[in-house]
């Protein structure tokens, strides 16, 4: 039986979790304070997250109010079993972060943002549910088995929002090192997250 | 967009970069394309893509609260947004008459937590049927009269309650009617379960009609709010309820175009410039059809 967590599995879904679906139904039938608890609930990690990547406080704004939008319009399309409300809501913001230094780059040609599809068709539609509730301190030390260079990488990535190419040109490495430093320090993340081997469970969940 | 289908080896080889975000836009969508046909194992994904919320939760995350203003932009935003979509609802004919009579607010309750997706509760009170759909509230009410009356045995207390509601609702159809008026219905915020519906005038006042309020005490009163865009809410007139918790006011006039929100607070005394109290009901105005 394959595992669809990807062996990050064992969760089960938080009253916190069953609040915030709920919450959902409400969003996707058109209910304003159902969004304005939703936004009560996570306004500062949201906040928080897109003034990591933008580091300006006004684009920060329109970052959170747009992806706040977004999941008004589109909450009926959420997903549930591919991750749970907050992941899907803050991943929403981080890809409109993503979007908005991106544009902000003169180099970078992105298509129209109309035309991007919303962030829940994008990266988290294959995002498995996360494991239960870690402290942050478990995060930090999971976050230090990591090399140097790996965070560093993974950093540029996921909230300086750079491809590897141009991550590559920033820390004047070649493009198959930036590459693999992003995967192996994805997968020692997630050994010390799981506490297993990776490879373990990519043979468990590669089986029929 | 992508000339040639991505292998499902070179998707693979990318699924690092992908869960990241840390390709272009090209490679996003044939990554995406792939993953949307290719029926083999994608478990490198999942895997990889997994831990990736965790890099949020990382400790050296500054949390940032953002300023308060920006809750009123979004909630403002998204009632322009809700208004647009049932403005959108109107223009198209309904596929089927409204229904009547209307249900009853515990029926829709009852419904909408039934629905688990889908934007049709808001297409549904799009403004072309609202007059029709207070019509047949009316009606319904008026039934509910004359049933309590013919076979249960009213009290007096009773029937004085929904003939006062009655006649609140009355005064909007009415004021609903005149040429160039919005309608709004207003439903209950989270520990409330006030609701009603209003007209607002070509002047913008607001004839409103409410019940299930709870009663105020003391120098407690009920403020009408008015929001438009991202201007801060603007008092336009407040009453008392009594513990039939039915209400009949009419507003001041004010600046209340299609979209602006229509909030009620309970607010500890009279003269609130901004809401102070919990916020019990609220609605969008919306246009008439023609």
């Amino acid at each position: 039986m394959s595992d669809p967590t990807g062996g990050l599995s064992g969760r089960v879904a938080s009253p916190s979790d069953d609040a915030d679906r709920a919450v959902l139904v409400l969003v996707a039938n058109g209910q304003l304070d159902a969004l304005q608890d939703l936004y009560d609930k996570y306004r500062t990690m949201a906040y928080s997250i897109a003034l990591r990547i933008t580091a300006d406080a006004s684009l920060a704004e329109d970052v959170v109010q747009d992806a706040f939008l977004g999941a008004w319009r589109n909450a009926g399309r959420y997903v549930e079993g591919k991750g749970s409300v907050k992941t899907w809501l803050l991943s929403i913001v981080h890809h409109r972060a993503v979007d908005a230094v991106r544009r902000r780059r003169p180099t970078v040609d992105l298509p129209d943002r109309e035309s991007v599809p919303p962030a829940n068709l994008t990266l988290p539609d294959i995002w498995p549910e996360v494991a239960g509730n870690l402290e942050r301190e478990a995060i930090a030390a999971a976050l230090a088995t990591l090399s140097e260079v790996q965070r560093e990488a993974i950093e540029l990535a996921y909230f300086g929002g750079l491809t590897q190419q141009e991550i590559a040109a920033r820390t004047d490495t070649p493009l198959g090192t930036v590459k693999s430093r992003i995967r192996l320090g994805l997968l020692a993340l997630r050994r010390a997250i799981v506490g297993d081997d990776g490879s373990d469970g990519a043979a468990e969940v590669g089986s029929p | 967009m992508s000339k040639q289908p991505m292998s499902h080896d070179q998707a693979v080889e990318l699924a690092a970069l992908y869960v990241l975000g840390a390709l272009d836009e090209a490679e996003m969508a044939a990554v995406r394309e792939h993953l949307a046909t290719c029926q083999e194992s994608h478990a490198e994904f999942e895997e990889l893509g997994g831990v990736v919320p965790y890099l949020l939760e990382s400790a050296d995350l500054e949390l940032v609260e953002p300023p308060a203003s920006l809750r009123d932009r979004i909630m403002t935003a998204a009632a322009a947004d809700l208004a647009e979509r049932q403005r959108a609802g109107a223009a198209e004919p309904p596929a089927k008459p409204a229904p009547a009579p209307f249900p009853s607010a515990a029926d829709r309750e009852a419904r909408a937590r039934r629905r688990t997706s889908g934007f049709d509760w808001a297409l549904r009170i799009a403004a072309v049927v609202a007059l029709v759909v207070l019509g047949g509230w009316n009606l319904l009410l008026q039934g509910q009269l004359r049933t309590t009356n013919d076979q249960l045995g009213a009290t007096a207390s009773q029937l004085a309650q929904a003939q006062k509601f009655d006649q609140a609702v009355a005064a909007v159809i009415t004021a609903a009617g005149e040429k160039g008026s919005k309608a709004v219905i207003l439903t209950p915020t989270e520990n409330s379960t006030a609701s009603g519906i209003a007209a607002v005038r070509t002047d913008g006042s607001v004839v409103l009609a409410m019940r299930n309020l709870q009663a105020t005490a003391g120098t407690e009163v009920y403020e009408t709010w008015v929001i438009v865009g991202s201007a801060a809410p603007v008092a336009i007139g407040s009453f008392t309820v009594d513990a039939n918790g039915i209400a009949s006011f009419t507003t001041r006039p004010a600046d209340t175009p299609v979209g602006a929100v229509i909030a009620l607070s309970r607010e500890p005394a009279p003269g609130s410039t901004a809401p102070v109290g919990p916020i019990v009901s609220t609605g969008v105005a919306v246009a008439p059809a023609g």
